[in-house]
């Protein structure tokens, strides 16, 4: 313990960069997007670095990882990045090689893509294969949802970037809250309770504390407590909090669709995503109901949408009523905000459409 | 659930050797925990912050916030860390018998 080497930090990123990118740092001129999945930054020093993006499941073995530092090595001198969503970026200081990688990566079956007005990876969580808390799977969904909007990946023929996020219950880790598409794992009964252990293994105060409705007080006699049903949404974070509330039901935890959320600055600023699905079963392994629901929200924003538009940009432009009737989707009482700040999300306005 | 005995005493104990019930802690609890989370033997200085979590446990229900065993027991964090190196949560709440912390940690 006394010889443990502590509070070294990360490696200094600097020491890993590519030697094009070492000597063009901070001189960058402009960039394009040469095709799905090229770029190429081009310095005032006339230095030309091209970036090849693939996508990669997040989840991956030690024998993936293997094998993409095998390509970086036979094409670009050994440097890899990876990006904020999860994709592998392939650095080439030699164009001519671009093509050559592109047709390797297909060849092992990795998609070159998510650059510009596409589908990029979706940004999502651990599921049913790391957490406890979840309310759905994460690596499960994205599979199924990215099999089915592959073509969105590989080309950008969308209006505007579409980002697409998953959180498996909705601490929401990640950016399931901000972005244009966002997939959600909700529970939707009350937790039980285990009355025997949870005095021995759970902080009471700390559990009443931990409930966003109050629904929960201490009952001295059972050395326990009780929730208010009535009181409950089903947020789970009892549960984090202590091991003897159990939340997690095989049949009714459930998946939710939410939109519209960006957090560029760009045109209008960040917004929170909103709700638009309550409701979808979960049903492993392809989850049908969630996949044809982010496939029909995409394809209608597609074909509505200006170029340019984000998903944001063109429901606050239609209008959030438009949205329902174009979509199709079902507006219910779910998606009328009760929680504390509520009042600032009911119209104070009598512009709307019929 | 697993179970560890100390001098013909049998104690149950969670996947992470947590003590399952805070009740029936004894000092030779600690003692034999000890080992594991880095420490050859508990001193005084030891004994001050155990006792002082056992305490505010049962007054109050919970574990104190860092901030608040700081300040009471006149240790800095940073010294904290010299007694137990696994930290206040993992090391000195498993010796003194508490739950095991919960949430994102
Ligand atoms: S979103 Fe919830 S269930 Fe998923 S990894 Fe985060 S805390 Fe766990
Ligand atoms: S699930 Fe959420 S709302 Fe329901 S009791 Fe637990 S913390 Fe409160």
């Amino acid at each position: 313990m006394a010889q443990a080497r502590t509070d070294i930090g990360p490696p200094l990123y600097k020491e890993m960069l590519p030697p094009i990118i070492k000597e063009n740092y901070g001189k960058w001129q402009y960039h394009e997007i040469v095709k799905p999945g090229v770029l190429v930054h081009v310095s005032e020093t006339g230095a030309k670095l091209y970036t090849v993006r693939a996508g990669s499941p997040r989840l991956i073995s030690i024998y993936f990882i293997r094998e993409i530092c095998d390509l970086a090595d036979k094409y670009c001198d050994g440097y890899l990045r990876f990006t904020s969503r999860h994709n592998v970026e392939f650095l080439l200081s030699d164009g001519s090689k671009v093509d050559a990688l592109i047709a390797e990566l297909t060849e092992k079956g990795v998609p070159v893509g998510g650059t510009g007005n596409s589908i990029t990876n979706i940004v999502h969580t651990q599921g049913w294969v790391h957490c406890h808390t979840p309310a759905t799977d994460a690596s499960g969904i994205v599979k199924s949802v990215m099999d089915e909007l592959f073509e969105y990946f590989t080309t950008m023929k969308l209006p505007a970037k579409l980002r697409i996020s998953l959180a498996c219950c909705l601490n929401m880790c990640g950016a399931v809250h901000c972005s244009d598409i966002a997939i959600l794992g909700i529970h939707r009964t009350v937790p039980k309770i285990d009355h025997d252990t949870l005095h021995k293994v759970c902080e009471i105060p700390t559990l009443t504390a931990s409930c966003p409705t109050a629904a929960i007080r201490p009952n001295p006699k059972l050395k326990s407590v009780e929730i208010k049903a009535e009181r409950c949404m089903y947020c789970g974070n009892c549960y984090t909090m202590c091991p003897s509330v159990h939340i997690i039901d095989a049949k009714n935890d459930a998946v939710s669709i939410w939109v519209g959320g960006k957090i560029s600055n760009s045109r209008i600023g960040p917004r929170f995503s909103r709700l638009a699905i309550p409701f979808l079963p979960n049903n492993p392994p392809r989850w049908p109901e969630v996949v044809n629901a982010v496939k029909h929200i995409v394809e209608v924003y597609a074909a509505n949408a200006q170029p340019g538009e984000r998903m944001a940009e063109w429901i606050e432009r239609i209008s959030w009523e438009k949205f329902f009737e174009v979509t199709g989707l079902q507006f219910t009482d779910k998606h009328i905000d009760d929680f504390t700040l509520a009042q600032t999300t009911f119209r104070s306005t009598t512009q709307f459409k019929w | 659930m697993a179970f560890i005995e100390i001098n013909g005493q049998q104690f149950e104990v969670d996947e992470d050797g947590f003590l399952l019930n805070p009740d029936t802690w004894i000092e030779d609890v600690a003692k034999y925990f000890c080992k594991e989370e880095g420490i050859d033997e508990l001193t005084e200085d030891h004994w001050k912050v155990i006792k002082y979590l056992r305490d505010y446990f049962f007054q109050f229900g919970i574990a104190p916030m860092v901030r608040k065993l700081c300040k009471d027991t006149g240790y800095s964090l940073k010294g904290i860390y010299e007694l137990f190196p696994t930290g206040p949560a993992k090391g000195a709440c498993k010796l003194a018998g508490l739950p095991k912390p919960t949430g994102c940690v």
